[in-house]
């Protein structure tokens, strides 16, 4: 278990020695700026809603209310892309570049190798998620200050619920906890395609797309009798945890679909990156 | 005692070329084995087999008794390598590219790695990132990585090249010093027959993935005696070699047998009546039994 740690070591300075992890970084607080000054003067876009359920505006438009809102927006619009950037990098680019022959030539299987890589992008992904839901939250208090309520809003499960501020800040927390784990599905499929000996664009391109195409066909219709078959359903499990009644045995049915899909991608990349010569 | 055994390894591409045919070889312990052949005679692939990186369709590779192919990681404790270009990680210093690889043997004493580093003449640079090194410092980086943690068999895939002349004689100092103070077993595999001939004892001639010569490295024999013969009368003076048990190739290097002393021959060649303009002892060089091998095949 030691040397099991000693060699993860390894891998997570190699990522976080990285400039670009902080530029990502610095883009997501750059893009929840951003957003943020946007409500500040155009307001909350679910601020209607919350008047039309007959509640305080005033006590729900708070530091939770808006921080839930933004980490929304940002992790649809940013956080996809820099996973899949992440974690098609991280098999492919080793190829590509060349590292991975240095690496293999140590007493280390590639299956060590791998499972090493898979929990580095996968523990990446949940990192990330509590980066931006704290750096959300940190600037949700500078503008609204600490207290009021939570109003919760997760369409694609159909939640909406009023939370006071210490359980809202608990549900809060909970649920960005498991949108983490949720998101370590897209660094599965971007993982998988990296071990493939393609380019680490590709593998990134390969993953936003089947996600791109997964969302579409979930919220298009087409799909309504086969949504079990979509993998973006199961990964939307993380907003029952918001609802005002949590519905685990639901939870964790679909967090059983994410666990078992990103199981099966990470053997299926093994065995594809165990069947490959690796000779330039 | 064999430390790396190649045992009938055979490899053919997808593309259905092939790479290596049934070829069979040892590395004894404490020696310097040199790799040689044109460019695609299958001497990276013997290292990247050796190295688990590439599968043989046949046969295997033993390093102190275990199989690379069944027992990877096991076979590659012993071991210390530059496979290929060395490529390190450009946003990291020398010394946490180190850190990087040794962890993944599990491994990391800072004395022993500064002792390393020292060795390769990098202690001044090693604080640096990789990004800022010459071609030169990053193969004695690839060099201090390999010997970390103190493998018993350094596989070496043409270690020199692109290397400038002052950095390739640093480099083969370097190895020597290792083999000499260390008693480093080392595989070097290269096609630059003068760093084979400077560094090697004995050496493996691949071409088209076949093995066509295994020996000891012409300048390292000790036991035949070879002599250079300028005559008219070559055809007389064959036949007078011949009686004698002598051979003598097309361009009048004569091979002493065993059981003649080189004046005796000389007095023979003189007794038949052939003019002998000059006999001068002859070296016979790695250039000559490569070529004569290619010439052959």
């Amino acid at each position: 278990m030691i040397l099991f740690f000693q060699q993860w070591y390894g891998e997570l300075l190699k990522l976080f020695a990285r400039r670009r992890t902080y530029i990502g970084f610095g883009a997501f607080v750059a893009l929840q700026i951003l957003v943020f000054l946007l409500i500040k003067k155009f307001g909350l876009p679910t601020q209607r809603l919350i008047a039309g359920s007959g509640e305080n505006v005033n006590y729900y438009l708070s530091a939770l209310t808006l921080a839930s809102f933004v980490m929304g927006v940002s992790v649809f619009l940013l956080g996809a892309l820099f996973l899949s950037l992440v974690a098609g990098d991280i098999v492919a680019k080793e190829g590509e570049d060349g590292h991975m022959r240095l690496l293999l030539a140590r007493p280390v299987s590639r299956f060590r190798l791998l499972l090493l890589k898979y929990l580095t992008c996968t523990g990446y992904a949940v990192f990330m998620i509590q980066f931006l839901a704290w750096t959300a939250f940190v600037l949700g208090l500078a503008l609204y200050g600490w207290g009021g309520g939570f109003f919760a809003l997760v369409p694609e499960v159909s939640v909406v619920a009023f939370y006071d501020w210490g359980p809202g800040l608990q549900r809060y927390a909970l649920s960005s906890l498991y949108l983490g784990l949720s998101m370590t599905t897209i660094s599965s499929i971007a993982f998988f395609l990296s071990c493939f000996r393609i380019k680490p664009a590709a593998a990134t391109i390969g993953a936003l797309t089947y996600i791109l195409v997964d969302f579409i066909m979930r919220t298009s219709g087409f799909m309504d009798n086969y949504q079990h078959l979509l993998i973006t359903k199961h990964m939307a499990s993380w907003g029952r945890i918001l609802a005002e009644t949590i519905d685990w045995p639901l939870i964790w049915r679909g967090y059983a679909v994410v666990l078992a899909v990103n199981i099966s991608l990470f053997t299926l990349g093994y065995a594809v990156f165990e069947s490959r010569d690796l000779k330039s | 005692m064999a430390l790396l055994e190649v045992r009938h390894l055979t490899k053919r591409w997808p593309t259905g070329r092939l790479a290596l045919d049934d070829v069979s070889f040892e590395v004894k312990e404490g020696e310097i084995l040199g790799l040689l052949g044109h460019n695609g005679a299958g001497k990276s692939t013997i290292m990247g087999i050796t190295l688990g990186m590439v599968r043989p369709d046949l046969g295997e590779v033993r390093i102190g008794g275990r199989s690379v192919q069944k027992d990877r990681g096991g076979a590659l404790q012993q071991i210390g390598a530059i496979y290929e270009a060395a490529v390190f990680y450009e946003y990291l210093s020398g010394w946490q590219n180190l850190r990087v690889l040794c962890s993944l043997s599990g491994w990391w004493d800072e004395a022993e790695v500064k002792r390393v580093v020292q060795m390769v003449n990098l202690n001044r640079a090693i604080a640096q990132k990789t990004a800022t090194y010459s071609h030169g410092m990053r193969q004695r980086l690839a060099l201090a990585q390999a010997l970390l943690p103190q493998p018993k068999i350094l596989l070496l895939d043409e270690p020199t090249d692109g290397l400038d002349p002052e950095g390739i004689r640093e480099f083969r100092e370097l190895i020597l010093h290792l083999r000499k103070h260390q008693g480093m077993t080392i595989m070097l595999n290269s096609h630059l027959l003068a760093e084979i001939e400077q560094m090697c004892d004995r050496c493996v001639i691949l071409k088209d993935g076949k093995k066509v010569f295994e020996g000891p490295v012409p300048s390292q024999e000790k036991t035949r005696r070879m002599f250079q013969l300028e005559t008219s009368d070559i055809g007389l003076a064959r036949e007078v070699l011949a009686r004698s048990g002598a051979t003598m190739d097309k361009h009048g290097v004569v091979e002493v047998p065993l059981n003649m002393e080189p004046h005796e021959l000389v007095t023979a060649l003189v007794q038949g009546r052939v003019q002998v303009s000059a006999w001068q002892p002859h070296r016979r060089t790695l250039e000559e039994l490569y070529m004569g091998l290619s010439s052959k095949s």
